[in-house]
């Protein structure tokens, strides 16, 4: 049973996170010579302020649909100049909003926006605003999808599915001048010393080509789409809190089945009590209990 | 938004039910007005449930003519022919497969369905391997891809597969059987060469082709809640089509647990992978094809194997809802880009038609070479037939004498009458 965690939080489990936070490495070179960036779906900000170090423009738009998140990423970037919106990103008032906090301010702007189309109930508003204000040289953009038609995964927060090919239907509706990237998952092992301090290795890997499957496609659009960094990133894997994880999950899991269990039963001992309470009271011709005469019967 | 979309008719058939259903969900966004606009009258049955719909409309073409729109749409190739009629700031092309191929090569329309690809439009396709080949073809034009959605309400997915552990194979078999390329009497004909164990269901829209064909059971036509149901009945759905944009009832069977074999045709690959979710089976090998499905009649792990994997690809394909937020963003697009110059367009219909009249030239030569030669043959068989001693044998040909001696050979006759030719 999946475990769905579509908000990134420090207990979001380190894979994921460090998922999410090379996908804010993309921005790092366009972000430290920009004047303003929006962040579309911020959330708590908890990846972009653990990878980009606090190399991000003063003017920053931070946009959630929930203005907690919002303010609690505009707490942790801790931006001199920050603009909080939240709102819906199919509403093109909040779009319009974003444009203008962005215009506001001159020199190169940037937007990202992982993770947050397959959200929207309609993405064609993003997709056309996103577009117009690349190709005005407004900003340039950096996008997300998951690669949900790989694994068949229906996620129940996920308002359409994307895959290889509804991807390829986006980016034809993107400025031409683009760049588009798989992301991939890595697997690792490493030996450490027995008792030493922590250590670091530097790793080599030979990722992409003709069988690749991506976890994320990335597109970049816009003036500045070529300047997007390519890297890989690996992290010890929390077995210990994985496992925690699990066996809490497994848990839960096995109580919930088994009071469901209990209220099936409880259900089926209250339907016979009814039916016993209701042969009784046609003896006695008084009306049936928790039966609306007007309706007819089932 | 003003959308047109020109369709021959509203008469049952994959390709308008695709135009019917992006044309009722654009009509319902706001600021959006559609009108699917009738190129010639209309004769058979047709689809329906957009009546109720206030921002969509079907128009004459007349009618249509008297108006204005953002964009008019060609969906077939004959549509296209109307198409620069409507007055519409632009003009694009819903390319649904590349209609050429669904012309024998000396049909006239073979000629005349390619040459529009090289008309000045806008081009949306709804598979790929079109889209690659538009741009490479017609560089100058926009090409946009919107995949077809399916209707996740009729076509629901299941919840899981139930293992079918014996019983024989249930096969279906679907499409028309006069459309040559859709071959459906050759998938009848490998199901009927399997060797194990099955059941075949042949389900068609036009059943009297289907007179004399030897299967379990002859359907059809059905609606489409009928065919969910029936997909849902069956274990493979058995499709040898040789031209297709991106097949339709395989994926539709997907989504109802069943697996597929079905030839490399085009747009397979949008949704089936060999071994994983379906079979793919060779062109022209019916006895190939049976084996694969004798394959699956006796090995009830792969078969659980192929039919679970397909629901799960069925799960991941979009809904029409999805679908057609793509074709309104495509839309909208094509207004926004300038329309692609006649200048391009033409030196390309140019070149076209005049690569397709040399084809047609050494067809008429080729032919005008085998009639020469039939003619000798006819010459000579002329000669004999009115050499006096044949005309003498047939004189005496009727007559009873010789009637009742040449009545052994009837039978024999008889037998070489019944051939095929």
């Amino acid at each position: 049973m999946p475990d769905w965690q579509e908000r990134i939080t420090l207990q979001t489990p380190p894979a994921i996170l460090s998922e999410h936070e090379l996908r804010y490495r993309l921005l790092a070179p366009l972000l430290a010579s920009s004047a303003a960036w929006a962040d579309l779906g911020c959330g708590n900000g908890v990846a972009p302020a653990a990878v980009l170090d606090g190399r991000w423009p003063a003017r920053t738009v931070l946009v959630d649909l929930e203005a907690e998140a919002v303010a609690q990423a505009a707490a942790r970037l801790g931006a001199t100049d920050t603009v909080q919106l939240h709102g819906d990103l199919t509403d093109p008032d909040v779009l319009t909003r974003v444009g203008d906090a962005l215009r506001a301010v001159e020199g190169e702007r940037v937007v990202s926006c992982f993770e947050v189309v397959e959200h929207l109930a309609t993405f064609s508003p993003l997709l056309e605003w996103a577009g117009e204000l690349a190709r005005d040289g407004v900003a340039t953009f950096v996008l997300s999808v998951p690669n949900d038609a790989f694994w068949a995964i229906e996620n129940p927060f996920h308002a359409a599915r994307w895959g290889e090919g509804a991807f390829d239907e986006l980016r034809r509706l993107l400025p031409a001048e683009q760049t588009l990237m798989r992301q991939v998952a890595l697997t690792g092992s490493a030996m450490v010393g027995w008792d030493d301090a922590p250590e670091s290795h530097e790793l080599g890997v030979q990722v992409g080509g003709g069988t690749t499957v991506a976890s994320h496609f990335i597109a970049a659009f816009g003036p500045r789409h070529r300047d997007v960094v390519r890297e890989a990133v690996a992290v010890p894997a929390a077995q210990l809190e994985q496992r925690r994880w699990e066996r809490q999950r497994e848990s839960n899991l096995a109580v919930a089945e088994a009071r469901v269990e209990a209220l099936r039963a409880m259900e089926a001992e209250r339907n016979e009590w009814r039916t016993y309470i209701h042969e009784l009271e046609r003896e006695l011709g008084r009306p049936l209990s928790g039966v609306d005469p007007s309706q007819p019967a089932s | 938004m003003k959308v047109a979309f020109l369709v021959n008719d509203l008469q049952l058939s994959g390709g308008v039910g695709v135009v019917v259903q992006h044309a009722r969900r654009l009509s319902l966004l706001p600021g959006w007005d559609v009108t699917l606009v009738l190129v010639r009258e209309d004769e058979g049955p047709s689809w329906h449930g957009y009546e109720h719909l206030p921002d969509l409309h079907v128009r004459g073409r007349e009618e249509a003519m008297a108006d204005r729109f953002d964009v008019a749409v060609a969906t077939w190739w004959e549509t296209t022919f109307t198409l620069f009629e409507i007055p519409a700031g632009r003009h694009a092309y819903f390319v649904q497969s590349l209609e050429d191929r669904f012309y024998l090569e000396d049909q006239a329309e073979r000629l005349g369905a390619a040459l529009t690809l090289d008309l000045p439009v806008a081009f949306i396709t709804e598979a790929r391997w079109i889209a690659q080949l538009l741009g490479s073809w017609r560089p100058d034009a926009p090409c946009f891809v919107v995949r077809n959605g399916i209707d996740k309400e009729v076509f629901a997915p299941l919840e899981r597969v139930t293992p079918a552990v014996a019983g024989p194979l249930r096969v279906l078999v679907e499409g028309s059987p006069t459309v040559w390329h859709k071959r459906v009497p050759e998938a009848i004909a490998a199901v009927g060469a399997m060797r194990e164990p099955h059941e075949v269901t042949v389900v068609s829209g036009d059943r009297p082709a289907l007179a004399g064909v030897v299967a379990d059971r002859v359907l059809g036509p059905l609606s489409h809640r009928e065919m969910a149901d029936l997909y849902a009945e069956h274990h493979v759905v058995c499709k040898l089509s040789t031209v297709e944009g991106m097949a339709g009832p395989p994926l539709e069977g997907f989504h109802r647990g069943a697996t597929c074999v079905v030839t490399p045709v085009t747009g397979h690959d949008e949704y089936v992978e060999h071994g994983y979710n379906a079979l793919i089976t060779d062109w022209d090998d019916l006895t190939g094809t049976a084996r694969s499905l004798d394959l699956l009649a006796r090995d009830r792990k792969l078969l659980h194997y192929l039919r679970s994997n397909a629901l799960e690809t069925a799960r991941a394909w979009p809904d029409w809802g999805q679908s057609s937020q793509f074709m309104a963003a495509a839309l909208t697009a094509i207004v926004r880009l300038p329309q692609p110059g006649p200048t391009v367009a033409a030196a390309r219909l140019s070149s076209d038609l005049r690569s397709g009249l040399e084809v047609y030239q050494q067809r008429v030569s080729e032919r005008a070479d085998w009639h020469r030669r039939a003619r000798r043959f006819e010459r000579r068989l002329e000669a004999i037939r009115t050499s006096r001693g044949v005309r003498a044998a047939l004189k005496v040909r009727h007559s009873w004498p010789v009637r009742t001696a040449l009545r052994p050979l009837r039978p024999i006759k008889r037998r070489i009458m019944r051939q095929p030719r």
